[in-house]
Order: C-alpha cells, then sequence, then structure tokens
C-alpha cells in the first residue's frame, strides 16, 4: 500500500465517524454545552475560555463544576479537586476503549490524542460502533465521530456566550438553566440502582445545608464525598441482604 | 493571594484556570487509562463508589446553580426555577425516557414563568 491509499483510506473513515456524529449526538452535545457558554459569560470569562473549557476539558459535568463552583464562589484547589474526582470515571472508561482502538499504525500519541476524545458520548457510540468496523478504520472512524461532536460542542458554547447577553431576560434566564436542566436529566437517566438514586438525591438536598455548615469553599466536595459514600454504604447495605 | 495572582495574570488568568483547574484534574485519569493495565474491573466497589462520588457532585452543583443562581436565571423566582425542574422531570417520564422532551418542557415551564416577572 503506498502513502496516498493509506492516506485516502483514513480520510473516508474519518468522514465517515464525521457522518454518525451528525445530527443527534451532536444535538444533544449542542444542548449540554450552550449553558456553560452562558455561565463563562456569567462569571465574566471570556468566550474563547468557555470554548477552551470545551475542547480542553471535554466533559460537561467537569466545566459545570469548574465555572458553577467559580460562580459560588470556591476555593480553587477545592474546584481542582471536585473537577478530578467527577473525571475518575474517565480512567475506566479510557481502559476499556483503548483495546478497540489499537491498530499497528496506531501508537502511544495516537493513543492520547483518542484518549483526550473520550467522554460519555464518544465513548457510548465508540464500543457500540467500533466492534463492527476493521481494525484499520477504527482509530480514523473514532477521532471523525469525536471531531464533529467536539466541534459542535465549541460552537455552541461560543453561541451560547453571545446570546446570553443578546436575548431577552426570560429567554437569557432560559439558557442558564439548560446546564442544570440537562445535567439533571442526565443524571435521572443513568441511574438504575437505589445507590444511583440516593446519590442523586443525597447530592441535591445536601448541597444547601452544606453551604451553610462548611462554606462556600469546600460545601461541594463535602457534598460529593459524603452523599456519593453514603450512597455506596447503601448499595453495600442492598448486596448484603 | 487569588486577587494578586488574577492581577499579575492579567486577561490570561481564565485560561489559566481552565487549564490548570479544569483540563489537568480532568486528563490525568485519560492518560493513567492509556498506560493502565487492561484487566479493570470496571463493576469493583473502588469503581462504583467514584461513580457515585461524582453523581453526588454533579447533582450538587446543579443545586447549587438552581438555589443561589447569579445573573440572568436570578429573574425567574425559586418556584418558578424549582417547578421548571420537576416539570422537565415528569416531561422526561411521560415522553418515554427522552432527555430532549424533557429538556424542552422544563424550559418551556422556566420561560413562562420568567416572561411573568421579567
Amino acid at each position: 500500500m503506498n502513502a496516498e491509499t493509506v492516506s485516502r483510506q483514513f480520510w473516508s473513515s474519518f468522514v465517515a465517524g464525521v457522518g454518525r456524529a451528525a445530527g443527534l449526538p451532536s444535538l444533544v452535545l449542542m444542548a449540554s454545552l450552550i449553558g456553560v457558554g452562558g455561565l463563562t459569560r456569567d462569571i465574566g470569562y471570556p468566550m474563547f475560555a468557555g470554548v477552551l473549557s470545551t475542547i480542553l476539558i471535554w466533559a460537561g459535568p467537569a466545566q459545570v463544576l469548574l465555572f458553577g463552583s467559580i460562580a459560588a464562589g470556591a476555593s480553587m484547589p477545592a474546584i481542582a479537586i471536585a473537577v478530578s474526582l467527577s473525571s475518575i470515571r474517565f480512567f475506566p472508561m479510557v481502559v476499556s476503549i483503548v483495546p478497540l482502538l489499537r491498530a499497528p499504525d496506531v501508537g502511544i500519541c495516537k493513543l492520547l490524542l483518542g484518549a483526550h476524545f473520550v467522554a460519555v458520548t464518544s465513548w457510548t457510540e465508540g464500543r457500540r460502533l467500533l466492534p463492527g468496523l476493521p481494525v484499520t478504520e477504527r482509530f480514523p472512524f473514532f477521532i471523525g465521530f469525536a471531531s464533529m461532536v467536539m466541534a459542535a460542542a465549541s460552537f455552541a458554547t461560543g453561541v451560547g456566550y453571545y446570546l446570553i447577553g443578546a436575548l431577552p431576560a426570560a429567554l437569557a434566564a432560559a439558557l442558564l438553566f439548560t446546564t442544570p436542566m440537562f445535567f439533571t436529566l442526565s443524571l435521572v437517566a443513568g441511574s438504575r440502582t437505589p445507590a444511583d438514586w440516593a446519590a442523586l438525591i443525597l447530592g441535591f438536598s445536601l448541597a444547601p445545608l452544606s453551604t451553610f455548615v462548611v462554606g462556600q469553599d469546600f460545601d461541594l466536595l463535602v457534598v460529593g464525598l459524603i452523599g456519593g459514600s453514603a450512597a455506596y454504604v447503601l448499595h453495600r447495605t442492598l448486596r448484603k441482604s | 493571594m487569588l486577587a494578586a495572582l488574577e492581577h499579575a495574570t492579567g486577561g490570561l488568568w481564565p485560561y489559566l484556570v481552565v487549564v490548570l483547574i479544569g483540563f489537568l484534574p480532568t486528563e490525568i485519569w485519560r492518560v493513567i487509562g492509556v498506560f493502565a493495565g487492561r484487566n479493570l474491573d470496571e463493576s469493583s466497589d473502588l469503581m462504583i463508589w467514584v461513580r457515585l462520588v461524582a453523581a453526588a457532585l454533579v447533582a450538587g452543583v446543579v443545586a447549587k446553580l438552581l438555589l443561589s443562581p447569579s445573573g440572568a436565571l436570578a429573574v425567574v423566582p425559586l418556584w418558578g426555577r424549582v417547578g421548571a425542574l420537576a416539570a422537565g422531570g415528569l416531561g422526561y417520564w411521560l415522553m418515554r425516557r427522552s432527555v430532549l422532551g424533557g429538556l424542552v418542557l422544563g424550559e418551556a415551564v422556566l420561560i413562562s414563568v420568567g416572561l411573568m416577572y421579567a
């Protein structure tokens, strides 16, 4: 195979991935990130800081934690720990998708690039679609898919930033409301066990109490650790009985 | 100290925050995932705990965004914000577990309440 054939194959798989991502996956990502753009504006950050967060962090909940905590006045070390705790899930997600991306021409640098693109949407779709593809087409397909959803999400982040200032008050409020609404629904959609529900309800109800008791610097961290651990105890208790 | 840091970095401060407080704490887990062994049990107790802590964290920040909003969302009174969230949850169930359906209904309620106050 000469270099030109290889390159053509790469791009045809890349474009196939882009095509799979255009439509519902991109729309869902846009709905989740448009509010992050508004949030960026709300805390007085520049538009590109919001877009950069979509490209670099590439994790809606982590971005909401980052900007939402800054809005709530939390301390920077506490925010970094909360963001990192919310992102540990990427570790098992990446571990399980690396074998699917591995190919003779996919070295460590390409794997790191592929891993960066791992987030909920690309991971679920990757695990569903990649096994049906020839090994050599998987990496370009995945990169194409993830680039498309990331481009759509970055665009939505930038649009959200400008919309919040241009819209009438009720619609600007609706734009900021997208974030809590979307992430509540995706938590609800992802809740399967009683422990999942407990984590969701405890996290929600402990938040105001924790702000009052712990103060705004570390309250979220306390909510996550206490609420999550209590839900975990429930999980253990239910499994034993 | 924070104010001094913000001043010293000038307009770059928000980008530094995104990279240092957002990007690095997240990316580290993806990098570890690439180098880690292949046999990692996703259903291990540790991973279940991690998932539950992450869910509680996100639920907590959602509650804070709703209960003490800054800026544009504060136009809508508390009952409107909580009511719209409940309507969105209801819409999700009524429309056969559709996240986009719930989102649209929740937004519709929020805008209606917003129009009465804005």
